[in-house]
């Protein structure tokens, strides 16, 4: 008999048995007491409950194996597992129901009281994973996903990516039967395997297949580490099914080890020294940033600092909110301008540094040219190269900078402000305050082009995406909102003409560009501004959201408030383009770059759908005369707390 | 060989401004509502707006434009940058000349001070 057969005193075989007797059994449990964090668990007997006998006796008439009648336990694996992820202070779990968890789920839900973590459904792992994405953009830290042993994690695996290639903190559970004579034939059987993390370990920083309880407990805590450590990434643990399942043994000396305070690497001094002094003499400097931790602790509020400092450029990458959008120092909108002229460059946890600094030809012979001119010094300030896999290609071309400093961008600007507070003099700050008075000429010279563009096309039908951004602008600005999915496909209007000054004013994009991530992404992201009391909004493709609509129905549940504004141009719009291009390239008939791109003819019907997974919804828009009318009673929804969506007929970008 | 090259570049010279007035014929010939819909069909919309309004990251505004017609075939045969090129057997002479006079027939942009979401 298995050691887990003996210590249950019925294998999972005998389950079908077994279960007739499990009504009556089940009168005789007694609820446990939660396991303190760092204290061990008293260890519990595991004898039958009183008023077994009589099954018992059943049990051996029917030629079970001994122990069989014994159909209840008074100690589960999984209550320790649910106590060591209370001692992380999570908030939410956001998953999809599977079986090969279902010990796990019970003990959150009764044992765990369904509180700190509360259990919020989900309709596909993909976007439990991107709510969590989306929630950790917030708060800085994660949430719990839990996945289905294979096939959930297969459904996960693009959010998985997605979360990876944003460096945001992703915390998975998964499951198994490891031991191949306690699976139930069939479909558990189909639901196990060797190695069940390996269809995303190459996205993500570390896994883990405990054998123990105790191994559990202490690889809970250190993943939560290692995810929370910057570059910050995904990670998962596997909770076999016979620890979830099986009474805690009586010879277990559990114990929690503690979650340590935790701070991330920064840049050497002495690089850092060379760094300042690069900048303090450089004529026209500038620096970027792209996607450092995100939430709260962000590089903005040091950014900003040492931007005024030395007042120059700064270009905002766009992987979060770095620095204020309507900053006179903002230089975003005039990138190629900026860089042409720039003698030192440094950027702070840039994912594509040589990208920034290139341009590119998409033509048939794909060329491409440096922005930067000759002799331009090129620092790089990040942790990426701290953690980096070999397969997937996330970590673009090669950046060929001047000087790699290893460490993470927030935790490095400090240091750097000081050591460019030391050198800056007199003189030099007279002539930066020159410099800094002709930046902010070019920034609102370059504000005021944006509004003229934004002019072209105001009324026409379909509706432009600037007048789309623009009538969501106007019924946010005097809230405290959180912009929750990228600006991209809406032609960045949001960077170009809100006012964007804080870290969750934006929350960036997929991070991998996975088709599917905005629904879940920005429904988790408004879980975690909740309790903020902010306004989230997402202004989300079609396409995109149509991967993944159920999310709709999880906020409604759920009491997420978001308003969803569907920027539906009824196409894959990236992809029209693409296919329009190859036609000319090959002198075909460009006529045909609707097949296969086209989400039209019938027509989707979003505010019906949204409707159906009860979210008040309206739309189609066509009249932009009218939409900010609509627009205005779905933030009244929202602000009551709930989800509400308006489907938005609009231009391609 | 100075000689040669001059009368090489003035025959070269030349023939441009043959092409061109060609070209200014066409366009004077183009039929702004047949324009249209080539515009659409051939996926012109998709980068450019599908009022030629323009789109903030995908292509400039052609609405209204003021560029010569010479210069607008030339940006269609070999264009700059990424925009895909239109070569003559998927869009003629005439398809472009009908276009380019959709464009010219298009209204100016209003101005930013005349809209209020934008002024304030």
């Amino acid at each position: 008999m298995s050691k887990r057969q003996e210590a249950t005193g019925v294998g999972r075989r005998n389950f079908l048995k077994a279960a007739t007797l499990a009504g009556a059994a089940a009168t005789v449990a007694t609820p446990l007491k939660a396991v303190a964090q760092g204290q061990a668990p008293a260890p519990k007997k595991t004898k039958a409950p009183q008023g077994v006998s009589a099954l018992q006796k059943a049990a051996e008439t029917q030629n079970l194996p001994a122990g069989a009648a014994n159909l209840v336990e008074r100690t589960s694996g999984s209550d320790y597992m649910v106590d060591a992820y209370k001692s992380l202070g999570i908030e939410y779990i956001a998953a999809m129901p599977g079986s090969s968890f279902r010990g796990l789920q019970e003990s959150f839900i009764n044992y765990g009281k369904n509180t700190q973590p509360e259990w919020l459904t989900c309709l596909h792992e993909e976007i439990s994973v991107a709510m969590a994405q989306g929630y950790a953009k917030v708060e800085g830290k994660p949430i719990l996903n839990l996945v289905h042993a294979t096939v959930g994690l297969q459904h996960a695996s693009m959010a998985v990516y997605n979360a990876y290639c944003d460096r945001v903190p992703i915390l998975m559970i998964t499951a198994n039967i490891a031991d191949a004579t306690m699976r139930r034939p069939g479909v558990e059987t189909d639901h196990t395997v060797q190695d069940g993390p390996v269809i995303v370990r190459d996205y993500t920083k570390w896994d883990d297949s405990p054998a123990s309880l105790q191994h559990f407990g202490e690889s809970t805590i250190r993943s939560y580490q290692i995810a929370m450590t910057p570059p910050m990434g995904p990670v998962i643990l596997v909770a076999d099914s016979a620890l979830q399942e099986d009474p805690i043994p009586e010879d277990a000396k559990l114990d929690l080890p503690k979650l340590p305070r935790f701070a991330a690497a920064q840049g050497d001094s002495g690089a850092v020294a060379e760094v300042a002094k690069m900048l303090v003499d450089a004529e026209n400097p500038v620096l970027m940033a792209d996607r450092g931790v995100p939430g709260p602790n962000g590089v903005m509020s040091h950014l900003v600092e040492l931007a005024e400092l030395l007042q120059c450029s700064v270009l905002d990458i766009g992987g979060r909110m770095n620095f204020p959008n309507q900053h006179p120092l903002n230089q975003s909108a005039r990138r190629g301008g900026v860089l042409s002229q720039a003698d030192v460059v440094v950027g702070l946890d840039m994912v594509d540094y040589w990208g920034t600094i290139h341009g590119y030809r998409d033509q048939l012979h794909r060329t491409s040219r440096p922005i930067l001119k000759p002799g331009t010094k090129t620092v790089s300030i990040s942790s990426f190269d701290q953690f980096i896999h070999s397969n997937y290609q996330n970590f673009q071309r090669f950046a060929d900078v001047n000087f790699e400093v290893s460490g993470d961008g927030a935790a490095t600007l400090p240091s750097l402000i000081e050591a460019v507070k030391k050198l800056v003099t007199a003189d030099k700050k007279s002539a930066y305050e020159g410099r800094g008075k002709k930046l902010a000429a070019a920034r609102q010279q370059a504000y005021e082009h944006a509004k003229v563009e934004a002019a072209s096309g105001w009324d026409i039908q379909p509706i432009s995406t600037a007048r789309l951004a623009m009538e969501v602008w106007n019924q946010i600005k005097n809230d405290d909102f959180s912009l929750a999915v990228s600006t991209q496909p809406t032609g960045f209007w949001a960077h170009h003409l809100w006012k964007m000054d804080k870290p969750h004013h934006y929350l960036g994009d997929s991070g991998a560009y996975g088709v599917g991530y905005g629904g879940g992404g920005a429904v988790g992201s408004a879980l975690g501004n909740r309790k903020h009391g902010r306004l989230t909004v997402a202004m989300i493709g079609d396409g995109d959201l149509m991967v993944s609509p159920s999310c709709l129905w999880t906020a409604a549940k759920h009491k997420i408030p978001i308003l969803m504004v569907v920027h539906n141009n009824r196409f894959y719009f990236q992809e029209v383009m693409h296919l329009q291009a190859m036609a000319s390239r090959h002198m075909r008939d460009p006529r045909t770059a609707h097949i296969g791109t086209e989400i039209a003819h019938p027509n989707i019907d979003f505010a019906k759908m949204a409707q159906s997974y009860g979210v008040h919804a309206e739309g189609p828009v066509t009249d932009p005369a009218k939409l900010g009318a609509v627009l205005q009673r779905a933030v009244e929804v929202v602000k009551r707390g709930e989800p509400a969506l308006v489907d938005v007929v609009s231009q391609g970008r | 060989m100075r000689k040669r090259i001059f009368v090489v570049a003035l025959t070269g010279a030349l023939a441009a401004l043959a092409v061109a007035a060609r070209a200014q014929d066409n366009a004077t010939a183009g039929n702004a509502k047949a324009g249209e819909q080539v515009y659409r069909a051939i996926g012109c919309w998709e980068c450019h707006g599908t009022q030629g309004q323009g789109g903030a990251i995908t292509g400039p505004r052609l609405a209204d434009t003021k560029l010569p017609y010479e210069a607008f075939l030339q940006q269609l045969r070999v264009p700059q940058n990424a925009m895909p090129p239109y070569e003559v057997k998927i869009l003629s002479n005439a398809d472009a000349a009908n276009i380019y006079a959709f464009l010219k027939s298009l209204s100016p942009a209003p101005s930013p001070k005349d809209i209020p979401l934008l002024s304030n």
